[in-house]
């Protein structure tokens, strides 16, 4: 009788299960919060375009500027995205051109910055000196660097990746030596308990401890080096690429375009983050056995 | 005799201040081959100090740390410790956990083997693929332990091993590791501040007391296993456990601390002990 009714209660068991009626998230939540994201990521989007489309409205019935509005904006977008010229380029190549300098940029500063980090977070004498030129780096605003930058490099392309590279690195030296200062003691005393130091050590205590810190370097790293594209491409002196159409479209008053480019940007620098970095966010906190974060 | 502190000071420094605390004030503490040793105190008195001075995790400040004749200056697997907070590596499994500890010996596959082995020993090999944090808090315990027993040490170091978990769970541990002592024939240094799981466990009892951290006394136990906690001898030992607390703990609750002022050295109370 007794067997019987544990058998029962276990078919009810696994078919719970089977149709997930028993999970935390189940599906009709998971849908749910889909759905509510993306309606508040439309509404956002919903409030820039009227903040903005006001202004223009107000610009031009006031100074008679040229501001561009949405419609305009968005007609000459699709216009590009279609293979119309802008500054004398077609909007994917001048995407290309920008993605080459800032991933050439953000890869130096992310090999120079996780060596810089992870050695100012091993040694703590070291930290306190190294810390300070790094944040130093960090408060000096992008187009400061153009000085700088055409006088080590002149006119061209290693200016540019400079200008990347330099304010890339502040965040990410900065996360990796927190992350790795932050790695509980007694993580530490397991693996030297164990007689491990050196290469073990880093390879599968210290870094794993830091990941999810050392990922939030990288991000912000990359936001940055992407946000100072057009200071530095300011200096680039070849006519192609994003930030140097905005930059130039004050000589030739093509608002629009500018318009465009900054639309790209910000587009190419979401999915960027999105793509990348979420999944790779979710990917170690499934690794470090923490929930995800949705 | 296998390890023993020789008149050990500990002062952690706290710069802010510009003083020392003085966690462990001239302890001698030796500690038998084959024994099971049971350090009990109150919070703060210097246990976890103790046994990180054994596994040299910690230097003394004043006097000596030997182990097997030798100066004890770092740590060594011979000298393995079960932490008392949580230690296993959340993104391994639980048998990269254990066989993490045992990096230095053969190739991958007899790690592994080993570490099943030792899983099973502490009855989670079903579960060596689990993940830490999907274990309970007596689970994650009981790989701590394999952990360490894993790499063979001679002194085995229990930093409060079950403190977090209910009384039936911690019984139920409690006679594990004595089964485990008994069949390994290992040295056990077993930090409570339970008193009956002293009772229960050791063959002798070491009281610590606070401010500053200091033996205080010791009781050899020669009742055989199991141990019944209501027969009177136990009863008259337990007794003067609890007597002998409360005389070294103080009116106040909070322990109290003494300090040494850095610049000139010289000890003086806080005012309040
Ligand atoms: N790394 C450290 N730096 C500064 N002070 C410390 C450090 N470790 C311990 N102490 C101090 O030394 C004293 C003894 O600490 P210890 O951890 O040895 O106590 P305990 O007996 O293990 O207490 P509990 O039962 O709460 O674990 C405490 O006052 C503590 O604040
Ligand atoms: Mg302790």
């Amino acid at each position: 009788m007794e067997g019987g009714k544990v058998l029962d209660r276990q078919a009810a068991m696994a078919e719970a299960l089977r149709d997930g009626r028993s999970h935390f998230k189940f599906v009709p939540e998971n849908w749910r919060t889909v759905l509510r994201s993306m309606l508040a990521a439309l509404l956002g989007v919903a409030i820039v375009i009227v903040i903005w489309w006001s202004i223009a409205e107000l610009m031009i019935y006031w100074r008679g500027a040229v501001f561009p509005t949405p419609p305009e904006t968005f007609s000459r977008l699709w216009e590009a995205l279609s293979g119309a010229n802008i500054m004398g380029d077609s909007i994917f190549a001048h995407a290309q051109a920008s993605l080459a300098r800032w991933g050439v940029g953000y890869l130096l500063a992310l090999v120079i910055g996780l060596l810089l980090g992870v050695t100012f977070g091993t040694i703590n004498r070291l930290h306190d000196v190294g810390m300070v030129p790094i944040f130093i780096i960090q408060m000096i605003p992008g187009l400061a660097w153009i000085p700088v930058a055409m006088l080590v490099f002149g006119l061209g392309e290693s200016a540019t990746v400079f200008i990347i590279l330099v304010t890339a690195l502040p965040p990410i030296v900065i996360n990796t030596a927190g992350g790795i200062r932050q790695v509980p003691p007694v993580f530490n005393r397991v693996a030297k308990m164990s007689g491990q130091g050196g290469a073990s050590l880093f390879l599968k205590v210290l870094i794993p401890s830091a990941s999810l810190s050392i990922i939030n370097g990288m991000r912000l790293g990359l936001a940055n080096g992407w946000r100072v594209l057009i200071a530095a491409e300011m200096v680039v002196g070849v006519a192609v690429g994003l930030g140097y159409s905005i930059f130039q479209s004050r000589y030739n008053l093509d608002f629009e375009a500018a318009f465009v480019c900054i639309i790209v940007i910000c587009l190419v620098g979401l999915t960027i983050e999105k793509l990348l970095f979420v999944v790779l966010e979710n990917k170690v906190r499934d690794r470090l056995g923490l929930d995800r974060e949705d | 005799m296998l390890a023993s502190l020789q008149n050990v000071s500990k002062v952690f420094l706290d710069p802010r201040h510009g003083r020392g605390l003085v966690a462990l004030n001239d302890v001698t503490l030796d500690v038998e081959e084959g024994e099971f040793l049971c350090l009990i105190g109150p919070s703060g008195c210097g246990k976890s100090t103790t046994l990180n001075l054994l596994a040299g995790f910690e230097s003394p400040t004043l006097g000596k740390v030997h182990f097997k004749g030798g100066l004890v200056t770092k740590p060594s697997p011979k000298r393995g410790v079960v932490f008392q907070e949580f230690s296993l590596y959340p993104w391994m499994s639980v048998l990269e956990n254990v066989s993490f500890s045992i990096q230095g010996i053969g190739d991958r596959e007899e790690r592994e083997a080993k570490a099943m082995e030792y899983l099973r020993l502490v009855g989670l090999a079903d579960f060596s693929h689990a993940r830490p944090n999907d274990l309970s808090g007596g689970m994650k315990q009981r790989v701590a332990i394999a952990r360490t027993l894993a790499m063979d040490p001679d002194l085995l170091l229990m930093d409060e091993p079950f403190g977090s978990l209910d009384e039936q769970t911690r019984r139920k541990l409690d006679n594990e590791v004595l089964g485990l002592w008994k069949r390994e024939g290992k040295t056990v240094v077993f930090v409570t501040h339970c008193i009956d799981e002293a009772l229960i466990l050791g063959t002798r009892v070491v009281l610590m007391s606070a401010s500053p951290g200091r033996i205080n006394k010791e009781w050899r136990i020669d009742a055989p296993w199991p141990r019944d906690l209501a027969s009177p001898k136990m009863m008259s030992l337990k007794e003067q456990m609890i007597r002998h607390l409360q005389v070294c703990q103080c009116a106040n609750n909070a322990p109290n601390v003494r300090f040494v002022e850095i610049d000139g050295l010289t000890e003086k109370d806080d005012g309040k002990g």
